[in-house]
């Protein structure tokens, strides 16, 4: 072989290489990596049961119902679906109704039964006042903070 | 051939330490300014947030803090790139003048970020991509200064240590994005984010200043690392002996 | 392509006649593993759950004690400079060296994974995840390795610095790996991490022989 043609030969791997790598990692992208899942995702689909996960929306206003001990349920929904959650342990403190979660743990029957919840708060900031004229009604300002993984 | 001239005049390490001279007291009193303006405010006097109260206070440290630990990773790479192609001694001076400073910054990211998720999240670490893609910064950085410190030859040294830079480089983006890849804990981006402003006016100016100052002062520390290191690596030239002789007058 | 098939057949040799070199390592695989069992409370099942970490953490420590005489032994007596120098491609001989080291360290791990992890109780649904996962993230495993054993040649006490060079590049594959054999033990499919994997792998042995290569020519500059 000559130089270009080695040349050409090196690029030419080069490409393959990256375009193979680009492929795989689009498949592994499109396929839930971090099993994160929604409410709607869950109604949606067959979840096995005991599968650990991660479940993430917005608690629903009004549904937070403490239990005995540090028993809490809750009702964790996205823009569709809702999905109602037993957690037992010490909340943070951003969690409240209206404001996103991110609950790791699995489902026991039509519960899901989280062994950690953490809040999520989101990328805007700015004062209480400015923020009570923004929420809408329902107080789902920001459902879409979550987004449902697709395929 | 003529436009040239001005980047090999910059690039020989004489004349770039005099320019240095010239420019960091710019910087480092602009970036006192900034800062003393950003953070002043951002501490006393914008309002508090609707969420999260007094503790997005944290942000004017924080989100200067972890910009940093990005943009100066790229500088590094890009200087290590540059010390690997054309072989320039003042790009390989600059590769390892700027990588405690990216360290330092990243680790302050780390540190504040652990302080701000622990009221906020519930938790001070969770093993979240955004997370653990910055500790791999930090990693990243260590490498680079260990690796640094390993070597007796500098040149030898100034490319192995460009090498892992410009490898390791793959991490910026995965830190960038992991926020929208992977449904990640750590909220997105604010300040780059298109559409309608998610943060207020008088949250915001403080926030830009801090984040300004931030990056001047991070030039001012890096030019002076930088020069340092240049007499180290020129030292016994001339003009680094005309230096000496004319500072000891 | 007959350069890469002869430093092939060269390292496979020169193993079979130091076969302690290679089988040291997986003795030390074998026996990491094992003594987490031991440590742990006897049929305790907590240990399955760790079953995954500890056959992954276990196949990195076992290549990190090989990465320091990768290419040592080659630079010292020489034959790596005549490399640097031959016709054939640094890119292609660092490829070819790094393979081998697959072959000697990586693939065994892959074999001796099932029953280890049979002997941490690890329940059989997860299984295939962990077989795939290391014979995709094993040859990551080489590859990364040895850009950092390169980089290190010309060191003197390289030894300490490999694992600080290689352990955060290394994250990723450790991640997904174990979260890999996680999934399947849940139910759930543990296709993503996987393809993830297969995707890394592709991407090192594109660029890693290269940067590899670059890396040992800095070394007699």
């Amino acid at each position: 072989m000559t130089k270009r043609q080695k040349r050409m030969a090196a690029v030419l791997l080069l490409l393959v290489g990256l375009s193979v790598a680009a492929v795989l990692g689009f498949t592994a992208f499109s396929k839930n990596m971090m099993y994160f899942q929604t409410p709607s995702d869950i109604a949606a689909g067959q979840l096995p049961e005991g599968a650990r996960i991660r479940l993430g929306g917005l608690v629903e206003k009004g549904s937070v119902q403490r239990g005995d001990g540090l028993v809490v349920n809750f009702s964790v929904a996205d823009c569709d679906a809702n999905l109602p959650v037993r957690y037992e342990g010490i909340l943070p403190d951003l969690f409240r109704e209206g404001q996103g979660v991110v609950a790791m743990g699995h489902m026991e029957g039509k519960t899901f039964v989280a062994d950690e919840v953490l809040a999520k708060h989101d990328e805007n900031y700015m004062p209480p006042e400015l923020a009570e004229k923004l929420t809408t009604p329902d107080g789902k300002h920001s459902c879409a903070q979550f987004k449902s993984m697709g395929g | 051939m003529s436009s040239w001239t001005w980047f090999h005049r910059l690039a020989s390490p004489p004349s770039f330490y005099r320019l240095a001279d010239r420019l960091a007291p710019w910087l480092g009193w602009l970036s006192l300014a900034l800062l003393a303006y950003g953070w002043i405010n951002g501490l006393f006097f914008a309002p508090e947030d609707y969420q999260q109260k007094d503790a997005y206070r944290i942000i004017y440290v924080h989100v200067p803090a972890a910009a940093l630990s990005l943009s100066l990773y790229v500088g590094m790479a890009v200087a290590g790139f540059v010390a690997l192609v054309w072989r320039m001694k003042l790009a390989e001076s600059a590769l390892i003048a700027i990588a405690p400073v990216g360290a330092s910054f990243t680790a302050l990211a780390l540190v504040t970020g652990m302080l701000w998720g622990k009221p906020m999240w519930g938790a001070y670490w969770v093993w979240d991509a955004r997370l653990t893609s910055e500790l791999v910064l930090l990693f990243l950085y260590l490498g680079v200064i260990g690796l640094w410190q390993a070597f007796e030859d500098p040149r030898a040294a100034a490319r192995a240590c460009a090498l892992l830079a410009v490898v390791g480089v793959i991490n910026v983006p995965i830190v960038k994005y992991s926020v929208d890849w992977w449904n990640s804990l750590h909220q997105g981006s604010t300040i780059l984010k298109m559409g309608k402003p998610s943060i207020t006016a008088a949250m915001a100016y403080p926030l830009f200043a801090s984040l300004i100052g931030s990056y001047l002062f991070a030039g001012y520390v890096v030019l002076h690392r930088l020069q340092n290191e240049l007499l180290l690596r020129e030292g016994g030239t001339a003009w680094v002996r005309e230096l000496m002789g004319k500072s000891r007058v | 392509m007959s350069a890469v098939l002869a430093i092939l057949t060269r390292e496979l040799r020169l193993a079979l006649r130091s076969r302690m070199d290679w089988l040291l390592p997986l003795l030390f695989f074998v026996m990491v593993v094992l003594l987490f069992g031991l440590g742990a409370r006897p049929n305790d099942p907590v240990l399955a759950g760790f079953a995954p970490s500890i056959l992954w953490v276990g196949a990195l420590l076992s290549m990190l004690l090989t990465l320091d005489r990768l290419f040592r032994a080659d630079y010292e007596d020489g034959t790596l400079e005549q490399l640097c120098l031959a016709e054939a491609p640094l890119g292609l001989t660092v490829a070819a060296k790094l393979a081998a080291h697959w072959l000697l360290t990586g693939l065994p791990l892959v074999l001796l994974a099932a029953p280890l992890a049979v002997a941490l109780q690890l329940p059989a649904a997860g299984l295939p995840a962990l077989v795939w996962g290391l014979a995709l993230g094993t040859p990551v495993l080489s590859f990364v390795g040895g850009f950092a054993a390169a980089l290190t040649v010309a060191l003197p006490r390289a030894g300490l610095l490999l694992p600080l060079l290689v352990l955060p590049l290394l994250a990723p594959v450790l991640i997904f790996g174990a979260g890999a054999v996680r999934a399947a033990l849940g139910g759930l499919d543990a296709a993503a991490p996987l393809y993830f994997l297969a995707a890394v792998l592709v991407l090192c042995l594109t660029l890693v022989p290269w940067a590899a290569a670059a890396a040992l020519r800095n070394a007699f500059e």
